[in-house]
């Protein structure tokens, strides 16, 4: 909970240098970040990998995407529920949504209809009907399976790939 | 392992095994992203957006180059013989590439002498080395390949004499990207399309492809030879005389001569015989037909033979056949 808690504090600051105003923020608080991995060696050659802002990909890449979530009210949120898009040029990568306490389903419609992997089905261009792949998920759900506490958070991830 | 450990693991496997995409989002693309966040506090409904994150793409310089010919069969002494390779921008951004061809490479035969000029684009698309084709000057026409993009490019070299046959001479095309090239993961700030970085892809931002000359020579021989039979039991070519034509063909070298077909024209004052051409002493029959030799008639006569693919392993083929003198 100690990382979580500085991840918060780099969003509040971030909030100060006014990237999110939001006339009314609301209860619940929100950040979107997204980041990559980067391998670094150190000085005995030993490998490590850390997460960097991914401002700039290239083709390939694997970007983290991660919203992150606070109630800074004093009374509980129910059903919460986070929704972020695969954005345009990037692929999902399978199984990779997560987020604790949550319920994950996707969409493959653009974000109308959400489902569970073995409910969404694709048309192929012949017509004939199949079970969606991961790689053609357009958007993610989280639903949060119990009341988001006065002062609680959470956050909600997943990966996707640069075509 | 420790859970920490585990999870690095798993995300350097993550790191090694990025698949290679052709091209790909073209660089300078802008992808943004914006999440939202529903709920429900003290029972009326709450839909808060959060920041929209921007990533820009960088262009990935990456080229390959690929060997278009098949090896060719030269001889000793040819001069400007071509190999087509083509130079592809596998990257997603514009992309200036320099060439270079060397023939000196350790492990073949012979060393190929680089013509001059040694490279030319197919600027006709012959596939060949032809009048038309442009020759590429580095630093003057270095081909600019939009993302995905190719150029065919012909190196040509000529072939050293006093070499055996079967000798393999090599030579290199490598292509470079003009932007910078180094190990993958490298970024040059600032120099990618449109002033994004340019970051340096798995091939890292070189490329090579190698071709292959063979000496392959070939050369068919024949031998002809004539007996003759007069009707009384003799052998004076006097009217009324058979004369039976014997070839024998060969393939010398290490080459292998395609399509050998052999024409002999019946000589003048003689009539063909009907049904007596050989092969190998198996019958032909006179007709264009499916077996492989036949009799042409008309204002000047002759036999055909078609030897096929003819190597010296095959060793000799005898063709026979019969002529009266008028």
């Amino acid at each position: 909970m100690k990382i979580v808690k500085g991840w918060f504090l780099a969003s509040a600051l971030t909030l100060v240098a006014g990237e999110a105003p939001a006339a009314d923020p609301g209860c619940i608080v929100v950040q979107n970040v997204a980041e990559m991995e980067q391998l670094t060696s150190d000085a005995a050659g030993k490998q490590s990998v850390k997460l960097v802002p991914a401002t700039k990909v290239v083709p390939g890449d694997t970007v983290i995407y991660t919203v992150k979530f606070r109630n800074r009210c004093d009374k509980p949120a129910d059903n919460v529920s986070v929704d972020n898009p695969v954005p345009e040029h990037m692929v999902y990568v399978a199984d990779s949504a997560i987020g604790p306490n949550t319920d994950v389903s996707f969409s493959v419609d653009g974000g109308y209809h959400f489902g569970k992997p073995e409910t969404l089905r694709k048309k192929d261009a012949d017509g004939t009907e199949r079970a969606a792949r991961a790689n053609e998920y357009t958007s993610i759900r989280w639903v949060m399976r119990h009341a988001l506490a006065a002062g609680a958070e959470g956050y909600a991830r997943f990966r996707a790939v640069l075509e | 392992m420790t859970r920490l450990q585990l999870a690095l693991a798993s995300c350097l496997v993550l790191l090694v095994a990025r698949p290679a995409f052709a091209a790909g989002t073209p660089a300078g693309t802008i992808i943004p992203n914006t999440a939202q966040v529903t709920y429900t506090v003290g029972g009326s409904q709450v839909t808060t957006p959060s920041n929209t994150n921007t990533i820009t793409v960088d262009e990935r310089l990456d080229v390959v180059v690929t060997l278009q010919s098949p090896p060719l069969p030269v001889q000793g002494g040819d001069t400007r013989r071509g190999l087509l390779l083509r130079v592809t921008n596998i990257g997603n951004g514009d992309e200036v590439f320099s060439l270079a061809m060397t023939s000196a490479i350790a492990g073949d035969d012979f060393d190929p002498i680089p013509s001059i000029p040694a490279i030319y684009f197919d600027t006709d698309a012959s596939g060949d080395l032809s009048a038309a084709d442009t020759p590429y000057v580095a630093g003057s026409n270095d081909p600019l390949l939009v993302a995905d993009a190719f150029v065919t490019v012909i190196v040509a070299n000529d072939i050293p004499t006093g070499l055996v046959n079967g000798a393999i001479g090599r030579t290199r095309l490598t292509a470079t990207s003009k932007t910078g090239a180094g190990p993958p993961g490298a970024i040059f700030a600032g120099l990618g399309k449109t002033g994004v970085n340019a970051v340096v892809g798995v091939s890292g931002g070189v490329a090579n492809a190698v071709g292959v000359y063979v000496v392959s020579d070939v050369s068919l021989s024949n031998v002809k030879s004539a007996t003759v039979q007069d009707p009384f039991g003799g052998s004076e070519p006097v009217p009324g005389a058979r004369i039976t034509y014997q070839i024998v063909v060969a393939a010398t070298g290490t080459g292998t001569a395609a399509n050998a077909v052999l024409d002999d024209p019946i000589p003048a004052n003689t009539t063909f015989v009907a049904g007596s051409l050989r092969l190998n002493a198996v019958a032909l029959s006179d007709a264009a037909d499916a077996d492989a030799g036949e009799f042409i008639a008309g204002a000047s006569p002759a036999i055909r033979v078609r030897l096929g693919s003819l190597a010296a392993a095959a060793g000799n083929q005898t063709i026979v056949f019969q002529v009266t003198i008028n």
